[in-house]
């Protein structure tokens, strides 16, 4: 009885501040799910993200300098860059893309790094690599950066960018025009999606086999829209589609391609995106 | 939740009563360490500070004066008897309004000049801007430290912090004053003229109530003093009375012929129970020596 | 000899405010003279240094990231600022025992309380000004002279359509500087108002500066981390029942922390609810009131 006696206050203060708890507790859980929806909170890293993070690394992410973190290790994830350490990067990027798993330039960088760079470097400057194995590397780097884009579409929905970037992976590593028609498909009508994905949804899909009934409706669909759309490849491209079709002739557009002015070529150096390759 | 030490207080007028600090079977009792032992500070204390005086506590370092003026002050609480200012409850806010106090060496912000000090705590008083400037200025002059109202208190010595302390308690026009070693490692320049200052007080109507341990300063501006060791009143009165040796005359003579010193001589022989104890010359203290050599000119008003 | 009674017939309010802005003013003019705010050229050298990134990247994503990281750091400056000079104020006090003379004023106890703490938060929002206002510079001197090199790049070659190129622009501005990152510095004001009442009341108890700044810290950790954290650690222990009634105890004594830290979503562009704003304006209300009465009930009877 004296130790209560003497810790009266103790025992208030730990009452109070065990009643303020139990108080704020279900508004709190309450604001905290009206946050994560506004997607202003982030949802916990996974504990696999957390168990590979290096001490310094988890004690600031848990310490709430998550931002300052994922920002770190990034600018960290370049030296593996500079050093072509793609399994490193690889790495670290998934622990940047745990701890910020809504900002999608994180997601576009990895995909970006493993889906070209990586594919790239084993394909033509692993000259000291078995034919096999850089095949089967090319391969495995392909599916982590389609892995990784999917991921990132899974958090971030309407991301643009992010299946700009698996489009690119799709069509200019893995030559794959059905699936690279079907990621231009998910962009049509997202905010941020270039205007040229349009007609590039409707010039795969001409190349997927099977796909060309729909994609002559959708080209020809396009033509009809004006001349705004009436460029090179989309005459080249139904005209391609006729051809396979059987179209008869008097329903087949004209053969004149329109006059163009000679247009500079895009940066070889600028990937769809905007993101520059140095 | 054990009682605050701050009273609400009630919107009833104050009886003002005659004494301005009473103290009634004050014990006060510490909880040392964790398994909760306990030491008596102060042991069941009495006594009354008349309004008008000065009254000195005194006694060794340990034997319970400071404990005993936190209570009067409401900076601590008794864990029996009770401490009254001016017939209020020293926890009462109210009794704050006329009280000020200097505390043992104390520290203000050193961030802030001596006029910025006295302003601040003239704020907390709740004064009003134009009579705190004037007071500000009026007490800075009475403490002697004019010319360094604008320097901040990080540059001053121990003696102007002494002094600029003395006049923060001042500020509100407190009737008492509580001073706690008030010349706790101060100079005896410093300290006489600290002296002075509360005997101007006393002068202007000021109750004073003070601590310390230095014999001589209390004997020099006490009214009465209280002797208090291990917690409990020991001896209290006014001070003639106190240091009085009852059985005992002493006389100073100036100029006193050889032969006269002969004749009283014989008289005291003559007188049968009379003895003569001690006969020479007087001795000035040690404290008037110095000042007398020192003087205040090589210190130049600064302590 | 004059008598007193006039003075002890003075009104005493519960509470003055008068008082209180007294020593929150005090408080503002000794945290600014102990040069405290020397901290903000560390915090301007770094907005510069993080301005000068340079890589390899889009304008976009360099961009938002010199965005995460100076907004990032005014968060971190600014809760580590509340409490470093929060444990720095009643410690000191005692210490130095200038809280005798205070207390011997007629100031209440929970004036003195209230008055550190909006001296501590005046210094906190100045601060926080001052660091917005410097990212806010920056940022947007990086904002214009990327999109100056996107426009003169994209109009260069005439390759783009005035819509392409305004798509362009846009994006780079989404990432830039937007009135919205108002409220993010608002959201880091509440995490170290927050953390700055949880001092206070952790100071009215603790015998040191050091002590406080130290233990407050690690609630502060804690604090932040415990909903992260409580995952992490069931998953590891399996679900132990020690470790569940642990992170329940936890998540009841201390504040929790990241629920402030929704000003991360804001820097990342996403919108904020002006009533969502309101509800947490509320809930720091609520950590400030009732932790300040704990700090009072701690205070209120402490000797000196």
């Amino acid at each position: 009885m004296s130790f209560f006696r003497q810790n009266r206050k103790l025992l208030l203060v730990l009452l109070g501040l065990v009643a303020f708890g139990v108080l704020r507790a279900p508004w709190e859980n309450r604001l905290r799910e009206q946050l994560v929806k506004q997607r202003l909170l982030l949802p916990p890293p996974g504990h696999t993200a957390l168990q590979q993070m290096s001490q310094s690394a988890l004690m600031g992410t848990l310490g709430g300098l998550r931002s300052l973190v994922a920002t770190y290790l990034s600018l960290d994830a370049f030296g593996d860059f500079g050093e072509k350490n793609w399994d490193e990067l690889q790495r670290k990027y998934r622990i940047i893309c745990n701890l910020e798993p809504r900002d999608e330039t994180h997601w576009v960088s990895v995909v970006w790094h493993i889906g070209i760079n990586a594919t790239a470097h084993v394909q033509y400057y692993s000259e000291e690599m078995p034919k096999y194995e850089r095949e089967r590397r090319f391969q495995q780097y392909c599916s982590e950066a389609i892995k990784l884009a999917e991921d990132g579409i899974k958090q971030n929905p309407k991301s643009a960018p992010i299946r700009l970037q698996l489009a690119e992976v799709y069509r200019e590593k893995l030559k794959d025009p059905c699936n690279t028609a079907r990621v231009y498909k998910d962009m049509l009508g997202l905010e941020g999606t270039p205007g040229y994905i349009t007609r590039f949804y409707g010039y795969f899909l001409a190349d997927c086999p099977g796909k060309e009934k729909e994609a002559y409706a959708y080209l020809m669909r396009l033509f009809q829209m004006g001349e705004k759309h009436h460029l090179p490849t989309l005459f080249v491209k139904i005209k391609e589609l006729e051809e396979k079709l059987n179209v008869p002739f008097p329903r087949r557009i004209k053969t004149d391609e329109p006059e163009r002015p000679d247009k500079p070529k895009k940066p070889s150096n600028v990937l769809p995106g905007g993101i520059v390759v140095p | 939740m054990s009682e605050v030490l701050e009273k609400n207080p009630t919107e009833e007028p104050v009886e003002t009563s005659p004494l301005a600090v009473e103290v009634n079977n004050l014990t006060k009792v510490f909880s040392t360490g964790i398994r909760g032992d306990h030491v008596v500070a102060v042991d069941n204390l009495s006594f009354e500070v008349k309004a008008g005086e000065v009254y000195g506590l005194i006694g060794p370092n340990g034997s319970g004066k400071s404990t005993s003026m936190k209570v009067v002050l409401g900076l601590m609480q008794a864990s029996k008897g009770e401490a009254k200012v001016f017939g209020l409850d020293s926890g009462d806010i109210r009794a704050r309004n006329v009280t000020g106090f200097l505390p043992e060496n104390p520290y203000f912000y050193k961030h802030l000049s001596g006029a910025e000090t006295l302003q601040f705590y003239g704020k907390l008083c709740g004064m009003k801007r134009k009579d705190l400037k004037e007071r500000t200025a009026e007490l800075l002059e009475m403490v002697g430290l004019e010319h360094a109202a604008k320097r901040r208190l990080g540059g001053y010595s121990k003696g102007m912090l002494q002094r600029i302390g003395l006049a923060q308690a001042l500020i509100q026009r407190p009737k008492l004053v509580i001073l706690d070693e008030p010349t706790a490692g101060v100079d005896p320049v410093g300290s006489r003229e600290i002296r002075d200052l509360i005997l101007k007080l006393r002068d202007d109507g000021i109750t004073i109530f003070l601590c310390s341990h230095l014999l001589e300063q209390v004997q020099e501006v006490c009214d009465r003093v209280g002797i208090i060791f291990e917690g409990r009143m020991r001896r209290e009165g006014p001070l003639d009375e106190l240091i009085a040796i009852e059985n005992q005359t002493a006389m100073t003579l100036e100029n006193a012929s050889p032969e006269l010193l002969e004749k009283i001589n014989e008289l005291i022989k003559a007188e049968e129970s009379t003895k003569l104890v001690e006969q020479g010359h007087p001795r000035t203290t040690l404290e008037r020596m110095f000042i007398k050599i020192v003087g205040r000119k090589q210190d130049g008003g600064k302590s | 000899m004059s008598q007193p009674s006039a003075s002890l017939n003075r009104k005493a309010p519960l509470l003055s405010l008068r008082t209180v802005w007294t020593i929150a003013r005090g408080t503002l003019t000794q945290l600014i003279r102990m040069r405290t705010f020397y901290f903000l050229l560390a915090f301007a050298g770094l907005v510069v240094a993080i301005g000068n990134f340079n890589i390899p990247e889009t304008p976009a994503k360099e961009l938002s990231m010199i965005k995460k990281v100076s907004f990032g750091t005014m968060d971190l400056f600014a809760w580590l600022f509340a409490i470093v000079s929060t444990a720095l104020l009643i410690p000191r006090d005692l210490e130095d025992r200038t809280l005798y003379t205070i207390l011997s004023k007629p100031v209440r106890r929970v004036e003195y309380l209230l008055g550190k703490l909006f001296g501590v938060l005046i210094v906190v929002g100045i601060s926080l000004t001052v660091m917005y206002l410097l990212c806010g510079f920056m940022i947007s001197f990086r904002e214009s002279v990327y999109i100056a090199e996107e426009l003169a790049a994209m109009e260069k070659d005439g390759r783009y359509s005035n819509k392409e190129i305004r798509d362009q622009i846009a994006l780079i501005s989404k990432h830039g500087m937007r009135p919205e990152l108002g409220i993010a510095v608002i959201a880091s004001f509440l995490k170290a108002a927050v953390i700055a009442v949880v001092t206070i009341f952790l100071s009215t108890f603790a015998s040191s500066s050091l002590f406080t700044i130290i233990i407050s810290i690690l609630i502060f950790l804690i604090g932040h981390a415990h909903n992260m954290a409580s995952s992490f650690w069931l998953h590891q222990s399996d679900g132990s029942m020690f470790v569940q009634q642990l992170v329940k105890v936890v998540k009841i004594l201390i504040p929790d922390f990241q629920l402030f830290s929704f000003s991360e979503g804001i820097v990342l562009g996403e919108v904020v609810p002006y009533a969502l704003v309101g509800q947490m304006f509320l809930l720091t209300a609520g950590y400030i009131i009732v932790f300040l009465l704990l700090s009072l009930l701690v205070f209120a009877d402490k000797e000196f």
